[in-house]
């Protein structure tokens, strides 16, 4: 290579390799923080093998790629072979144009289509569930196909045909034939595919997104539905070991004749007995990662003990990391002591109610628990989505404070417990920050702080700091009242430097921001992991966000009392009391709040801000917690949204 | 003898069968319910409501939303397209005649980062790009002073360009590794400098690469809902983030609609541009 070649790609690989580097770096930070370095620890390390939930994710996204490049390199080679010995050219242009389909189509749109389908397909048959693991195995090896049939095609086009004939001649069957002469000429293309199939497969999020159903979540949804609260440098440390998995893994392969359609048209290949041992020593390989693929479809499709479904928020339960407790595991372990036989919880998060609503009212998905906040526990109580508790099986429920029951969402008490509350805070910087100038919502339309403000990602949260700060109604049904707070947001929007979600925790943490606003439990987690350069303080405006999530059992619930016994557990002090200091929100069960151990882990400054005074927190709540608004509504707001999003 | 032949032929050609069944059921079945839900409201009776509202609904100030959305989702795609052109080109170049232990190893580390997960990926770009970044940290050592990135149209095409950058260099480099490099050899020999050989011998040759590079890069970018989010500091709203916006908000007909007009688009651009390839490639 000529030296300015060498410099140039030199400059490519550190281009391609910087954002490599830096997880690898941060995978080692002692802090939870993926901007600011405060000491080397194999910290993260030790995290990711307790986390269940993630591990079972990898599992999960292992599963799928094996089973979904095994079998689209299966049908992609007899089907490029059939194409390749197609004679009709109309024929051929057809398959050619089909299988270019899902190439040429954006990944949301080949997502968006087959969830469409399935969904339609599975109400049609009345099916609890139409999105599971049979459906994203579909998905998978759909959008894996055409890969494999353009890498496998070329080989064929380029093998002598005389040769299988010449095979025959000698008295080969055809099958032998093919067996023996074709298959070892187009096994680098197969491999290729595979290869290809397998990469394409596990890097998926898009299709994956969509199609995603019941319980079974792959580690690209588990790390988008972290956007509520943070993202961890545990999963750094996954990239990591991932990163040198694959080099060792390449270094030992050699790799090599695996690569991607490299050799030239060399008609004069010497060494054909090798080249054939190589080939058979490929598809010895190939056998035994099929071998190995199909156990583990077995495995997981194989029935099961009985399953229980939770879908919660991401990151919403304390689940083993850091030396908590594990809810999850206390929750078998707990039921077997108790119930003398073995319960499997099957937990997978969502991002937000909204994309929760959505996965289960197309009916797409079927969970015993869901944890939605009170506005939508409204909306889905008033479509008929959510079925009565039997509070004989959760007696625990006693332990909810007064304050804290019968919320206008469920006056009754009769299809929700309560899991956690909080509001909306303003979290400023007070080495950026001057403190004559914090006070109300003003501070986030302060002009000196042009550029260092936060506001949310989300419409529903960022409509209501507009609404809050002229004082209007955030369940207001006017539009015109709408609009007067979209203004209010187009005149903040030249002094915002971001719209944020989980991003926050970074741009506050860093210093890179100045003011936010976000929910107040969470201010506890961005001062663990702070800068010593940043000096962050929270207080609460007069009017703002209350919000309660709680636990409730949808109607397509298919195990009712498991999923009473399950909330009835979370209520029990060990779980709750770990949770609550997980999760770093107010709790509204008694047994936490009043229990002085949980006081002395939180802090005095915790403890005065989440609960200030819980005596006075349902008169709050009631005054300015959301309300499910109208469809109508809905849709004039996410309008509104998109309007201040393109400016 | 012929007979024999013709029996593994027609033995191949069933081979054909379940993969045609598959993509029936899973390709062009989807693609039709996709224009169902386009074309009929909640309660599925036929409209063209959806249509209408992408190409006339319009903000208080008079732009047209979702053309606007879809225009700027198309520059930053080109844009990103472009540099990925610019940029890998001369890699897929570099490599195809370099030695074949070289070409190895750098295609191996070409693929490497896409094994890593793009979410992840993309996250770890927001430490770069940060003002408090890592690399405004290196321009104040070095006096550039800080820059603003994060949150620019810039470092979306950034988190485009990385991210696709390998659908770009490989397609392009496994024509040229198969050129003969004799023509560039005859076309020196017949007096062409060096840009006279890339302009009439190897880029002629290397566009059908060029081509699929192209539709690689630009399908996916025109389309990510991610980057946009997380690199644009959620000011950038692009077609994707549309979609998906239509999705959570259960408006399953509306996203349909958006992404069927996405998609006619996409394919009427991309017949195009290979008939255009194909006249260039013969003429």
């Amino acid at each position: 290579m000529k030296p300015m070649a060498k410099f140039y790609t030199a400059l490519i690989m550190l281009f391609l390799f910087a954002p490599i580097a830096i997880l690898l770096v941060f995978s080692f930070n002692e802090a939870k923080s993926l901007s600011v370095f405060s000491g080397g620890s194999l910290y993260w390390y030790r995290e990711l093998f307790r986390d269940a939930e993630t591990l079972g994710a990898v599992r999960n996204t292992l599963i799928l790629a094996f089973s979904a490049s095994i079998l689209s390199t299966i049908m992609g080679t007899a089907a490029a072979v059939g194409i390749h010995r197609l004679r009709s050219k109309a024929m051929r242009a057809a398959m050619d144009t089909v299988t270019n389909i899902p190439m040429i189509n954006p990944d949301i749109i080949t997502g968006i289509s087959l969830m469409l389908m399935f969904v339609f397909v599975g109400r049609l048959f009345g099916a609890a569930t139409s999105l599971n693991f049979w459906t994203m195995l579909i998905a998978h090896i759909t959008f894996c196909l055409p890969y494999v049939i353009l890498q496998v095609l070329p080989k064929l086009q380029q093998m002598d045909r005389s040769l299988p004939e010449a095979a025959m001649d000698l008295g080969c069957t055809p099958v032998r034939a093919f067996l023996k002469v074709e298959i070892p000429e187009i096994m680098p293309g197969i491999i290729t595919g595979l290869i290809m199939a397998f990469t394409l497969s596990l890097d998926d999020f898009v299709i994956s997104y969509f199609t995603a159903g019941n319980g079974f979540q792959t580690l690209p949804i588990r790390i988008y539905n972290m956007t509520k609260k943070t993202v961890t440098p545990k999963m750094y440390a996954l990239s990591t070991i991932i990163f040198f998995t694959i080099l060792a893994l390449l270094i030992m392969t050699n790799l090599i004749d695996t690569g991607p359609g490299v050799e030239r048209p060399a008609k004069d290949k010497p060494e054909r007995p090798a080249a054939r041992k190589k080939a058979r020593r490929i598809a010895l390989g190939i056998g035994t990662v099929l071998a190995v693929g199909m156990i583990a479809v077995m495995v997981i499709a194989a029935p099961k003990k009985p399953v229980l479904n939770v879908y919660n928020w991401g990151e919403y339960i304390s689940d083993g990391s850091e030396d908590s407790f594990d809810t999850i595991k206390g929750f078998e372990e707990w039921y077997l002591e108790n119930y003398g036989h073995e319960v499997e919880v099957n937990y997978t998060t969502f991002a937000s109610n909204e994309d929760m609503y959505a996965k289960l009212s197309s009916g797409a998905v079927s969970y015993d628990v869901i944890v939605p906040s009170d506005y939508m526990i409204q909306r889905m109580k008033d479509e008929g989505m959510l079925l009565e508790l039997n509070f004989d099986n959760i007696p625990n429920y006693q332990y909810i404070g007064e304050s804290f029951r019968g919320m206008y969402y469920d006056p009754d008490e009769l299809y929700t417990v309560p899991y956690t509350y909080n509001f909306v805070g303003i979290i400023w910087d007070a080495e950026q920050v001057d403190e004559e100038d914090i006070g109300d919502w003003d501070l986030m339309w302060n002009e000196k702080y042009a550029g260092d403000i936060l506001q949310f990602n989300n419409s529903r949260d960022a409509f209501a700091t507009a609404q809050y700060k002229l004082g209007l109604d955030v369940n207001s049904d006017n539009p015109q009242e709408w609009q007067a707070a979209l203004g209010e947001l187009k005149r903040q929007q030249p002094l915002v430097k971001s719209y944020v979600m989980d991003e926050v925790y970074n741009m506050m943490e860093s210093g890179e921001a100045a003011i936010c606003a976000y929910y107040a439990g969470d201010y506890f987690t961005m001062l663990d992991a702070a800068a010593d350069s940043v000096d962050l303080q929270f207080y609460t405006p007069e009017r703002t966000n209350y919000f309660v999530d709680a636990m409730c059992i949808p109607s397509c619930c298919q195990n009712k009392e498991l999923a009473e016994i399950f909330i009835n557990y979370m209520l029990e002090k060990e779980p709750a009391v770990a949770n609550a200091e997980y999760i770093c929100y107010g709790c509204p069960n008694s047994l936490v709040y009043e229990d002085e151990d949980y006081a002395e882990e939180m802090g005095e400054e915790a403890m005065e801000i989440l609960y200030p005074d819980i005596e006075r927190f349902g008169e709050l709540y009631e005054a300015y917690a959301y309300r499910n608004l109208s469809t109508e509504m809905l849709d004039t707001i996410n309008t509104l949204w998109e309007e201040l999003k393109i400016n | 003898m012929k007979q024999k032949n013709n029996g593994l032929a027609s033995v191949q050609r069933a081979a054909l069968g379940p993969y045609g069944v598959w993509a029936l059921l899973f390709i062009v079945v989807p693609l039709i319910f996709v224009a169902y839900y386009a074309f009929t409201d909640n309660s599925f009776r036929f409209t063209t409501e959806n249509m209408t509202r992408f190409f006339t609904a319009r903000s208080a100030n008079g732009t047209y939303t979702y053309l606007l959305i879809f225009w700027r989702s198309l520059k930053l795609a080109v844009i990103s397209t472009i540099i990925c052109l610019l940029m890998g080109y001369p890699v897929a170049y570099i490599l195809s005649r370099a030695s074949a232990r070289t070409q190895k190893i750098l295609i191996t580390l070409i693929m490497i980062p896409m094994w890593m997960n793009f979410l992840i990926r993309t996250y770890a770009w927001m430490t770069i790009l940060q003002d408090t970044g890592i690399l405004n940290s290196l321009l104040r050592t070095l006096g550039l002073g800080p820059l603003h990135m994060i949150g620019t149209e810039g470092a979306v095409v950034v988190g485009m360009v990385y991210d696709y950058f390998p659908y770009m260099i490989l397609p392009i480099y496994s024509v040229m590794a198969k050129m003969d490099l004799k023509l560039e050899e005859a076309a020196r020999d017949l007096g062409c400098n060096s840009w006279g050989v890339l302009r009439r011998v190897i880029f002629p040759l290397s566009l059908p690469g060029v081509i699929s590079g192209i539709t690689m890069v630009l399908i996916p970018s025109i389309s990510t809902f991610y980057i946009s989010q997380k690199l644009g500091n959620g000011k950038f709203y692009l077609i994707g983030d549309a979609i998906e916006g239509q999705y959570v908000a259960n408006n399953l007909h509306f996203a349909a609609a958006i992404a069927f007009i996405l998609m006619v688009i996409l394919l009427a651009g991309m017949a195009l541009m290979q008939r255009y390839a194909n006249r260039k490639a013969y003429v």
